[in-house]
């Protein structure tokens, strides 16, 4: 029961992130919703994995594909808003 | 058919919005929803080795966040520059 109501949120709130990408006007806007499908979904998803895998192998390996696109995503969303805002004229100081 | 097996069908759903952007806006827009088929594509990886019980599958779910994020530098990458 736990696993079905953490992944029918987490697939949910999934969901709505990717709907958020089409339905939003700027690229700015876009990267919103692209940051949040890392955030809380990820969590939700990978909390029904460890209720199910607990922390063996399989379960470790969950929590590092879920850290990496945690950790990792900020980095990818910076740069993309920063060649956003190059190709849009703004000024973009070299990094 | 288990939960996990219907979740990750369920978040497959979620590629069609992506593919329409891709398909229909700017590059840079295109590739906002590439890097957020990349963390779509992680979480289905993670429900498909979980719903169909093989946990050494895990494994391609860690290569698959690594992966979607050097190729979402290059395409950042590839957009400021020569674009």
């Amino acid at each position: 029961m736990v696993v079905d109501v953490l992944l029918a949120a987490g697939v949910t709130f999934e969901l709505l992130c990717c709907i958020g990408v089409l339905v939003m006007r700027t690229t700015h806007d876009r990267l919103h919703y692209a940051a949040a499908g890392s955030t809380v979904p990820a969590f939700l998803v990978l909390a029904a994995v460890l209720v199910r895998e607990h922390l063996s192998s399989g379960g470790l390996d969950a929590i590092a594909a879920v850290a990496l696109a945690f950790f990792l995503n900020p980095v990818l969303l910076v740069a993309t808003a920063r060649v956003a805002r190059r190709i849009d004229g703004h000024e973009v100081p070299d990094a | 058919m288990n939960a996990f097996a219907v979740a990750a069908m369920v978040l497959l759903a979620g590629f069609v919005p992506l593919g329409i952007v891709a398909l229909r806006s700017r590059p840079i827009d295109g590739l906002v929803a590439l890097e957020a088929g990349g963390t779509l594509t992680v979480l289905i990886l993670l429900c498909l080795a979980e719903g169909l019980h093989r946990s050494f599958e895990f494994g391609i779910a860690v290569v698959a966040a690594l992966l979607s994020w050097v190729s979402g530098l290059v395409f950042a990458r590839f957009l400021g520059r020569w674009l």
